[in-house]
């Protein structure tokens, strides 16, 4: 397991990064964003204001019309699509709404792949597993498991490799809100022990209310909004 | 910063994958593998059958030669023995050993026996092999002229010990011969008996005949020097042989039914090819939310294409061990019970033992290996092209499979294929035609998504329009907006309905020709033929005078059949000397094109027909101008008519019989043809003629007959074709099963919303089979029109190509109106089934089952 | 006298039914040289040459050719029916060579039927051929003998010094107790030899001729089958003796060891002749060999004794056994020996070939 290295270029950083659909409308307009390390940051915004876009061209799986993406102060959006996957793969980690857990791998092998992609060994599987509360469940297979767990094998995915940023697409969406209370503690728990940096998109103020700050995305930029308390501990 | 391409992690994920997916989709990967097995073993097996029966054969033809450098034989079947002692005595030979052959028919049985009439002094080097065994107390009974020494299967198919009595068949009287012993060695199965070449000439009326004259040269002669100054000194009434001269002929005259056999078997292994492909694209498309985590988790493209081919190959190799299996139990099991005779009659009288062959088995492994490469290929490119972001979210099904519809590639096949079908054979093989049998097959297949976009926009249209049943509107809906899915089971039906429709044509027409050829030419009453499959003396003048002189008989017309040795590498072609209206040859024989009228030989020619196999192999033309070994040196024969033959794909010339009496003085008959007189039976002459005193000798068969019996070889020769053709259909609908089960699943969503928005379960199960019914039409539609072109080049290019005869076309219309509507119904059937599955699972289950 | 030859052969074989052949007889002159040629009416005969050449650097060699004729009892038929290769007829040729510095014997063999022109035994004056080995009389009475045999070759010239000695009453010689067991027998002893031999070589190599002189013995016999019962060998010799007498002796033995018949002829260079009966001749064995091939024992080395005459045999080369079950079913010895001569015959010496036959246990085995 890498240590975090602590570094002088933000976690993320993404200057005048401009998108628009087929369809023609306009996304993203020279969108500009500083994230600093071990920053938890939530993205708000309307239905279908670009909020997974914004997610996926950070992440390299889509491409914009101009503009770029630093990770770490590497650019992401230059990179040829294997250099592109290498880097997600070392320096970032997902969680979405929809789990995406591999259903006919056990539990262990499931957060065992991101180690295993980058060539280390997945023994760390066991105490991320034990870090977020399934441990001992690692020959469990992903169809035995509630969405709430499931949602918690996903963090330990993202979070396994130890990547310097975490994106996470509406990570409560599928989750009673009593779940989703503890998903969400325990994503941030997990965020702040590796000092990962993380953005958050999602509807529910309960959730963005775990971030360090809210941004707002509309007409393609983001706004910061008022920072609130965190929620209560 | 970058890691090594693969690491052991990447190994181990690799393995792990692997075992999920194995534990997910036993069952499918069990029928693609079961389906690369029957593929791979089919093919395997024919090959094994086929190699076996064709190594024992030439071994055993082999056995009779022996030790010899060369051989020295006829161009017709005997030679005179006056050539012997040129060739003992000739400078640079050692050894000389004469043999006289006869195949001699035996009472009571339909084979005949190969007896070998030897000098035993003279063979005991050349032939070890064959060299007798009389009993020590009787040492002179290899030269007693009532012995016969035989093989051990020989004693067994008779029932005779040593020191028994046996009955043959001299011409047209019996012989009585004592077993006096065995011979030295014979393969197993190989039925031949031992005589003293003495008492063989004299038993057999064949004084001063010889078969061949075997050689053994001097140390440091150059045997293919000598062999031609020999040939050139000897001219072509004498054919001096090699031994490997015997392979090359039994090689030529199975050739085309091995590699025929082989083609078909891998017919089955490319229908294997699809379904693999089926199963693999139906698993990319299934998993495609699966493949872009990983992508997004950071597998390369790269890792994703080994990761899908590492899968395919697996499964290939699977069904190739285990096809290789299957191949080898079922050719030991066919060879055990059927011989090594597949039903194409080329390797008569000897029991192969299959061997196993590390080379053969390597190949055809590699070819299960490398077909299920081939079908997880194009999946495979297409998983690692999608874009991870889109392919997350659910309906992206058709993105995966766009490229299908691009038509260049598919247009360039058929127009590849059409072309190749013109290319002449290949070394006696219409490779040609095999490739643009399997471009056509690909290309159509490849050109499939469009044409059911096409068909079905236009019909989804047309539909709308006119406000249809529900089922039937969102199933054609479906069909229009979904053609690479569609096309994938509609590929399944296509190839396997196209490959039985070209068969089944291919077969029709093949049998239809033959019957129209046997009636033209069974015209008269009666067919006889003296019982003795080889060439010793047939039916004397006298002896058919008192066959013609039988009450009863309005005519008689007798024939003299033999054969001709025309080039050493090719088997003989028969010899014909019949009676003959050289005006009008088509009332005896099937002519095609046009005949050479009397006017137009010169004078001092004689007149042969040649059959069509002549024109291949040797060249003829009609009106050629050539030289025969028959009658003297220096007779000028002209060609005047081609006509069709079904029996001797070696080649087959027709003269008339004064012709052949004048030139060769051999005034005996082999066979005859009787026209009875009005109000006899067929029945009271044929028991007349065989109170004539060598009436045992001869054999009588009545038209019916004979059409039934050819009609029956015809069908045994075919069996294997029929059992290939319906195991393509087993495979093609598995097929068919798996792709629409897959896609059934795939669909659960679908149907759940479906079921929200209040459609009926039997509603979805009815769109699923108007979907599933519709596609099959079509491919039906498509499979017939493809296997039609297909049969077309198997009846018009491969056949001739192979075979060397023609045939006209025939389509068995009610036979692939049958297959088709069982094809129909079955897919049906199968798309139901799995719907039914998708349709009663609970909306969670499924997702988490398909996400 | 190797008249048991042909009787062993044909022991070895079953008559499906008697031939016409003719009788031998006392009395019936041998008519000379017609009957040099063959008598396809008796079942069997042959040409037997044995001797002695010195090659010339003066190393002593003995040599074999015989040809046999054998007819069968296989009946010929007349007439067009009759096939060219009716085996009535057989010839068969056994050639050796034996060679101090070779250290065994080296011979070959060959049977076939007569016919083709390929093999034959004429009638009217010697003319034999087997393939391509061939025997022939000139008018002058000189022989020409040609074998190109595997590993050893002899191409020679035979010329008579000596009128032609008929064995036994004229040539009628009797083989055994019973007047039927008898045989029509000639000897030409003392012929001069000419010519060049192929002699094998140790190494497998194809050796160079070399030319040859020296003295051969021909014995040419026919006969019908003359075998006694309980016959289980004999033992024979001839020799040219160096002051040009000929010298020949043979006794038949029974399966017990016992002497059945026994024979002698001496005839001196003047041409008196002297026979010695049953009882006067006498073969005491002096030394043994055992084939290491076989395992048979051959008694190589003999005292004989003819009335008051005694003669030393021994041989040139121990190992002189011959194995011809190819063609004759047989393996006997037959070698060149020398003989020293003793008590009435003090002083004389010769050179000559002795034939050992009966055993060899097994002698007709399983050659074909």
């Amino acid at each position: 397991m890498r240590p975090a290295k602590p570094s002088a270029s933000p976690s993320l950083e993404c200057r005048g990064l401009s998108k628009h659909y087929g369809s023609g409308r306009v996304v993203l307009a020279g969108l500009d964003f500083v994230l600093g390390e071990g920053e938890f940051v939530a993205v708000m915004g309307d239905s279908g204001v670009g909020k997974s876009t914004l997610l996926h061209l950070i992440a390299g799986l889509d491409v914009a019309d101009s503009g770029e993406v630093l990770i770490d102060g590497e650019p992401v959006l230059s990179l040829s699509d294997d250099d592109a996957t290498r880097l997600r793969r070392q320096k970032l980690g997902f969680v979405f709404q929809a789990f995406h857990v591999l259903p006919h791998l056990t539990l262990y092998q499931n957060v065992a792949v991101p180690l295993l992609l980058n060539n280390l060994s997945p023994t760390p599987a066991h105490d991320m597993l034990a870090a977020v509360g399934l441990g001992g469940r690692g020959n469990d297979m992903p169809r035995e498991l509630s969405g709430g767990e499931l949602q918690r094998v996903a963090i330990a995915r993202a979070l396994v490799h130890r990547p310097r940023l975490i994106l996470a697409d509406e990570p409560t969406g599928n989750l009673d809100p009593q779940t989703a209370h503890e998903v969400l503690e325990l994503l941030r728990a997990e965020i702040k022990a590796t000092r990962a940096a993380a953005v958050m998109v999602t509807h529910s103020e309960a959730a963005a209310a775990f971030a360090d700050r809210v941004l707002i995305l509309s007409q393609g930029a983001l706004h910061d909004r008022a920072r609130k308390a965190t929620a209560a501990r | 910063m970058s890691t090594p391409k693969t690491g052991r992690g990447l190994t181990t994920l690799a393995r792990w994958m692997l075992g999920a997916q194995w534990r997910s989709h036993r069952g499918r990967a069990l029928v693609a593998m079961v389906t690369i097995a029957l593929g791979v073993g089919l093919g395997y097996a024919v090959y094994l059958i086929n190699g076996a029966a064709f190594n024992e054969f030439s071994a055993a033809a082999r056995s009779l030669s022996g030790q010899a450098d060369l051989q020295v034989r006829g161009a017709q079947p005997f030679m005179d023995e006056a050539i012997y002692p040129r060739l003992a005595m000739r400078v640079g030979v050692t050894a000389a050993s004469p043999v006289l052959e006869v195949d001699v028919a035996l009472p009571g049985k339909s084979t005949t026996l190969k007896v070998l009439g030897m000098d035993a002094f003279r063979a005991r080097r050349m032939t070890p092999d064959l060299v007798s065994i009389p009993s020590s107390q009787a040492m002179l009974d290899v030269l007693a002229d009532d012995a016969l020494f035989l093989s051990p299967s020989a004693k067994a198919w008779l029932g005779a010990q040593d020191g028994a009595h046996v009955t043959l068949l001299g011409g047209t009287s019996p012989i009585t011969l004592r077993v006096a012993g065995g011979i030295l060695r014979a393969r197993p199965g190989q039925r031949i008996g031992v005589m003293d070449i003495a008492a063989v000439q004299t038993h057999f009326h064949l004084q001063g005949k010889l078969s061949h004259v075997d050689l053994q040269l001097a140390r440091g002669v150059d045997s293919d020097a000598f062999r031609q100054a020999l040939q050139s000194e000897l001219g072509t009434h004498l054919v001096v042989d090699a031994p490997s001269d015997v392979e090359s002929r039994t090689d030529r005259l199975s050739r085309a039914y091995r590699i025929n056999m082989n083609v078909l078997a891998l017919m089955a292994l490319f229908t294997g090819a699809f379904l693999v492909f089926a199963t693999q694209a139906a698993g990319v498309v299934r998993q495609r939310a699966q493949l872009a985590m990983l992508r997004v988790l950071g597998m390369t493209r790269m890792d994703l294409v080994r990761q899908i081919l590492l899968e395919g190959g697996l499964l290939g190799l699977g069904g190739g061990v285990l096809g290789i299996a299957l191949g080898f139990m079922v050719a030991a099991l066919a060879l055990r019970v059927f011989g090594g005779d597949l039903g194409g009659g080329y390797f008569p009288g000897v029991e192969p033992r299959v061997a196993f062959e590390p080379i053969a088995s390597a190949i055809f492994l590699l070819l299960g290996v490398g077909v299920a490469l081939a079908g997880s290929l194009v999946p495979a490119l297409e998983a690692a092209k999608a874009q991870p972001a889109p392919a997350l979210k659910a309906g992206s099904e058709e993105l995966a499979l766009a490229p299908f519809g691009t038509p260049w590639p598919a247009l360039a096949c058929l127009v590849v294929g059409v072309a190749l079908a013109l290319v002449p054979p290949v070394n006696g093989v219409p490779v040609a035609g095999y490739g643009a049998m399997a471009l056509l097959l690909v290309g159509a297949i490849a050109l499939m998504p469009r044409l059911t976009a096409m068909v079905f926009r236009r019909a989804s249209a047309r539909r709308v329009a006119r406000q249809g049943n529900v089922a039937t509107m969102l199933a054609l809906a479906r069909l229009a907006n979904a053609p690479g899915q569609a096309s994938i089971a509609m590929g399944g039906v296509l190839s396997s309905f196209a490959l039985i429709v070209a068969m089944a044509i291919m077969v029709a027409s093949f049998r239809v020709s033959v019957e129209h050829w046997l009636a033209h030419l069974l015209s008269a009453d009666i067919y006889g033929r003296v019982v003795q499959g080889g060439d010793a003396a047939g039916l004397r003048p006298d002896q058919q005078a008192q066959v013609a002189a039988v009450g009863g008989i309005a005519h008689v017309a007798f024939a003299r059949v033999s054969r001709l040795t025309l080039d050493v590498a090719k088997p003989p072609v028969a010899l014909i000397a019949r009676e003959l209206d050289a005006a009008d040859p088509d009332a005896t024989l099937q002519m095609t094109g046009n005949v050479l009228q009397p006017t137009s030989w010169h004078s001092g020619e004689t007149p042969v027909w040649a059959s069509e196999a002549m024109v291949d192999l040797y060249g003829y033309r009609l009106g050629q101008r050539l030289e025969l070994p028959v009658g003297g040196r220096g007779e000028r024969f002209v060609v005047a008519g081609i006509w069709r033959d079904y029996v001797r794909q070696t080649g087959a010339l027709q003269m008339r019989v004064a012709d052949y009496r004048r030139l060769t003085g051999d005034v005996s008959a082999t066979d005859m043809s009787i026209t009875l007189r009005p109000s006899t039976t067929a029945t009271q002459v044929i028991h007349a003629l065989k109170k004539l005193p060598f009436g045992d000798a001869l054999e009588f068969s009545q038209p019916g007959e004979i059409r039934a019996r050819t009609l029956t070889t015809f069908d045994r020769a075919f069996a294997v074709t029929y059992l290939l053709e319906a195991v393509a259909m087993v495979i093609g609908l598995f097929g068919v099963g798996a792709t629409f089960s897959t896609q059934a699943l795939a669909r659960a969503h679908e149907f759940g919303m479906l079921r929200h928005v209040g459609v009926t379960v039997r509603q979805i199960l009815a769109m699923i089979a108007a979907e599933a019914g519709w596609l099959t039409l079509l491919g039906i539609a498509m499979g017939c029109a493809l296997g039609f072109a297909i049969s077309l080049i198997l009846v018009f290019v491969v056949n001739p190509q192979s075979f060397h005869w023609s045939i006209s076309l025939h389509v068995p219309w009610a036979e692939i109106v049958m297959i088709g509507c069982a094809m129909l119904v079955s897919s049906c059937v199968t798309a139901v089934l799995a719907g039914h599955r998708a349709v009663s699972m609970d909306a969670v289950r499924a997702v988490r089952e398909d996400w | 006298m190797r008249w048991l030859w042909g009787a062993l052969f044909f022991a070895a074989t079953a008559w499906a039914g008697a031939a016409q052949v003719a009788d031998v007889t006392p009395g019936r002159a041998i008519d000379w040289p017609k009957d040099s040629g063959a008598h396809p009416a008796y079942r069997i005969e042959w040409w037997y040459v044995t001797g002695w050449l010195e090659t010339p650097d003066h190393q002593p060699l003995g040599f074999q050719v015989t040809f046999f004729r054998s007819g069968t009892t296989h009946e010929a038929k007349g007439g067009e029916d009759v096939s060219a290769f009716d085996p009535s007829q057989l010839i068969i040729a056994h050639v050796a060579l034996a060679d101090p510095a070779y250290g065994r014997l080296v011979h070959d063999q060959n049977i076939a039927r007569q016919g083709f022109g390929l093999a034959y035994a004429k009638v009217g004056q010697t003319d034999l051929r087997l393939d391509t080995w061939h025997m022939t009389r000139a008018p002058d009475g000189t022989y020409t003998v040609v074998a190109d045999a595997t590993g050893l070759a002899l191409h020679i010239t035979l010329t008579p010094t000596q009128p032609l000695m008929l064995q036994g009453e004229q040539g009628y010689s009797r083989k055994g107790p019973l007047a039927g067991q008898a045989s029509y027998y000639y000897s030409e002893p003392q012929l001069k030899v000419h010519g060049s031999v192929r002699r094998p070589s140790a190494t497998g190599a194809a050796s160079e001729s070399v030319a040859v002189t020296g003295h051969a013995w021909l014995d040419h016999e026919w006969s019908n089958s003359l075998m006694t019962a309980g016959t289980a060998g004999w033992d024979w010799f001839g020799a040219n003796l160096d002051d040009g007498a000929a010298l020949t002796a043979f006794r038949v033995r029974d399966s017990g060891g016992h002497v059945i018949w026994a024979h002698a002829t001496l005839r001196d260079r003047d041409g008196h002749t002297t026979q010695f009966g049953p009882a006067e001749v006498e073969f005491i064995p002096e030394r043994q060999w055992r084939s290491p091939r076989t395992d048979s024992v051959y008694p190589v080395a003999f005292q004989v004794r003819m009335g008051a005459m005694r003669w030393h045999v021994s041989p040139l080369i121990d190992d002189q056994e011959l194995d011809a079950r190819e063609s004759t079913f047989m393996v006997y010895w037959e070698g060149a020996v020398t003989l020293t001569g003793d008590g009435a015959s003090a002083g004389r010496r010769g050179r000559g070939y002795l034939e050992l036959t009966g055993y060899t246990r097994n002698a007709t085995l399983q050659a074909w």
